[in-house]
């Protein structure tokens, strides 16, 4: 008897230990979305206009689903020292649908990062980076988010395009049918800029002499921050869950040898 | 018999005179081709543009106010161009290039511009297509204007004193500019599913199957009360101290006897 009493202390002791993991786990869950989801980068136009932007709305599930655990991890603490059949019950079936919520985040973020190709934002930057005339309000909206973001990235970061300036080439955009080939091979934010912000040398910039356009694709900063931010979402709640699997199951063998 | 009566040095002078008839009329012929710019430019061809690689130190024999122009033709114009014709002729017009005239002449300057020999590390070139300003105006037939369609082109050098070719070069290679696609033919949908999704995917499935499969043993199997038997744990009982009346607390009286 003894025995058996000192594994099931044993037993508390561990859920009791791993409700405390979930619990913190929880809180550091709910601030990566946050984080995530207040966009440091300013790169949410670009998917707001894919309208693909399941990332974030797996970055805001995120952020409840860890406040969840938080909450239910301080039921479970609770539950497992009294102990109390029904609030380990409830603690159990609770935290079986939070599992439900934060297994939905995590695949979410996992299958829409793999939609976020370079040809993707490509096409998205041909079609809407200074259009002229839009066709609803709502396309008028993205085409001002894609502008701005775009002309804002290749200030900041000294690129061009997605790929390189040949993009602006070899395909037929938006941009193109409002600025003819010659004045304009690449628009002039790829230029090389001085301190006013205008281009230092505009002829050599349109010659493509090297030093004074950008000739690198901004592909790698864009697509940097949203791995980081769809890997973060998925991989750290796939962790959570791998952990709360394991403190679910002792919770239940803990209730099937409790006596109400 | 009547011996034809010659000079003595009629034998040289009918050559000669054939050289000084062939230089009057003169078109050197420099041994020259042009050619496009370096290509780590980024704009050495684009959709109406291309670039030349300055004709330098190539036009030595030439006076200093000879003016050295661009010809810009059709391939198919090059086997019976005529180089007499001047360059504000209606067929040497840009505007009308290349559907009604062959070929048209631009970007002229003087020798002087192109001084030899070549400053080491400037980049000399000349950009063909430049000017939008006169695209459509008729009044200006030299305009350097953007080229209509990709192509292909050949170029060369024509060398004029006056209204009088003086020197040439070779024609160039055709010159193919770009062609644009439609962004239409984008594909965005090819795509796979990476490993760790399907990875992440699966386990979580599992896992989660797993756990309900648990819920669902632990309430069929022990829902009302606790399995184990003997092993089960039961609440520390609370500890109620009884109170013992003991027999010396009462005096017992003599009325029970």
């Amino acid at each position: 008897m003894a025995k058996s009493d000192t594994g099931i202390r044993i037993l508390q002791g561990l859920l009791v230990f791993g409700n405390v993991v979930i619990g913190m786990c929880g809180i550091a869950l709910t601030a990566e979305c946050i984080f995530f989801v207040s966009d440091p980068h300013g790169l949410y136009p670009l998917l707001e206009a894919t309208e693909n932007d399941d990332i974030y709305a797996a970055a805001w599930i995120g952020i409840f689903v860890g406040f969840a655990l938080f909450a239910l991890s301080i039921l479970g603490i609770v539950g497992v020292m009294k102990p109390n059949r029904t609030l380990l019950l409830v603690y159990i079936i609770l935290m079986l649908i939070t599992y439900a919520f934060e297994m939905a985040s995590c695949i979410t973020a996992a299958t829409h990062r793999d939609f976020l190709t370079p040809n993707l934002f490509l096409k998205q930057m041909l079609e809407r980076y200074q259009k002229t005339d839009p066709v609803n309000n709502n396309d008028k909206w993205m085409i001002e988010g894609v502008t701005k973001t775009w002309d804002k990235l290749m200030l900041q970061n000294q690129c061009c395009g997605v790929r390189g300036p040949s993009d602006w080439q070899e395909y037929m955009s938006a941009f193109r049918s409002m600025h003819n080939d010659a004045d304009f091979p690449w628009p002039h934010n790829c230029c090389v800029m001085d301190a006013r912000g205008s281009p230092v040398n505009l002829d050599g910039c349109k010659l493509g002499i090297p030093g004074y356009y950008n000739s690198n694709g901004c592909y790698d900063i864009i697509s940097g921050p949203m791995n980081t931010h769809a890997w973060g979402v998925a991989w750290f709640g796939f962790a959570i869950l791998c952990w709360t699997f394991c403190v679910l199951l002792g919770t239940m063998f803990y209730w099937s040898r409790v006596e109400y | 018999p009547h011996s034809r009566p010659r000079h003595p040095g009629t034998r040289t002078m009918l050559p000669l005179l054939l050289l000084l008839l062939a230089t009057a009329h003169g078109l050197d012929k420099v041994q020259y081709t042009p050619s496009l710019a370096s290509p780590t430019l980024g704009a050495q061809t684009t959709a109406s543009t291309f670039v030349l690689e300055q004709p330098r130190c190539v036009f030595t024999k030439v006076q200093d106010n000879t003016v050295i122009w661009l010809v810009v033709a059709t391939p198919e114009a090059v086997a019976n161009f005529n180089n007499s014709v001047g360059p504000g002729a209606p067929e040497r017009n840009f505007q009308r290039f290349p559907t009604r005239v062959p070929a048209y002449m631009t970007l002229n300057t003087t020798i002087l511009n192109y001084p030899c020999p070549k400053p080491p590390g400037e980049i000399t070139v000349l950009r063909v297509g430049s000017e939008t300003s006169c695209l459509g105006d008729d009044k200006r037939p030299t305009c350097n204007g953007p080229l209509p369609s990709p192509g292909p082109y050949r170029v060369k050098f024509l060398a004029l004193a006056g209204s009088e070719p003086v020197a040439e070069t070779n024609w160039s290679k055709p010159i193919t500019l770009r062609t644009v696609r439609q962004s239409s033919s984008i594909t965005t949908m090819d795509s796979g599913r990476s490993a760790g999704m399907i990875a992440l995917t699966s386990i979580l499935s599992i896992l989660f199957a797993i756990l309900l499969a648990g819920l669902v043993a632990m309430l069929v199997f022990c829902g009302s009360d606790a399995c184990g038997g003997s092993s089960t744990f039961s609440k520390p009982e609370a500890v109620t101290v009884q109170r013992y009346n003991t027999h010396h607390v009462y005096d017992q009286p003599a009325a029970r006897l």
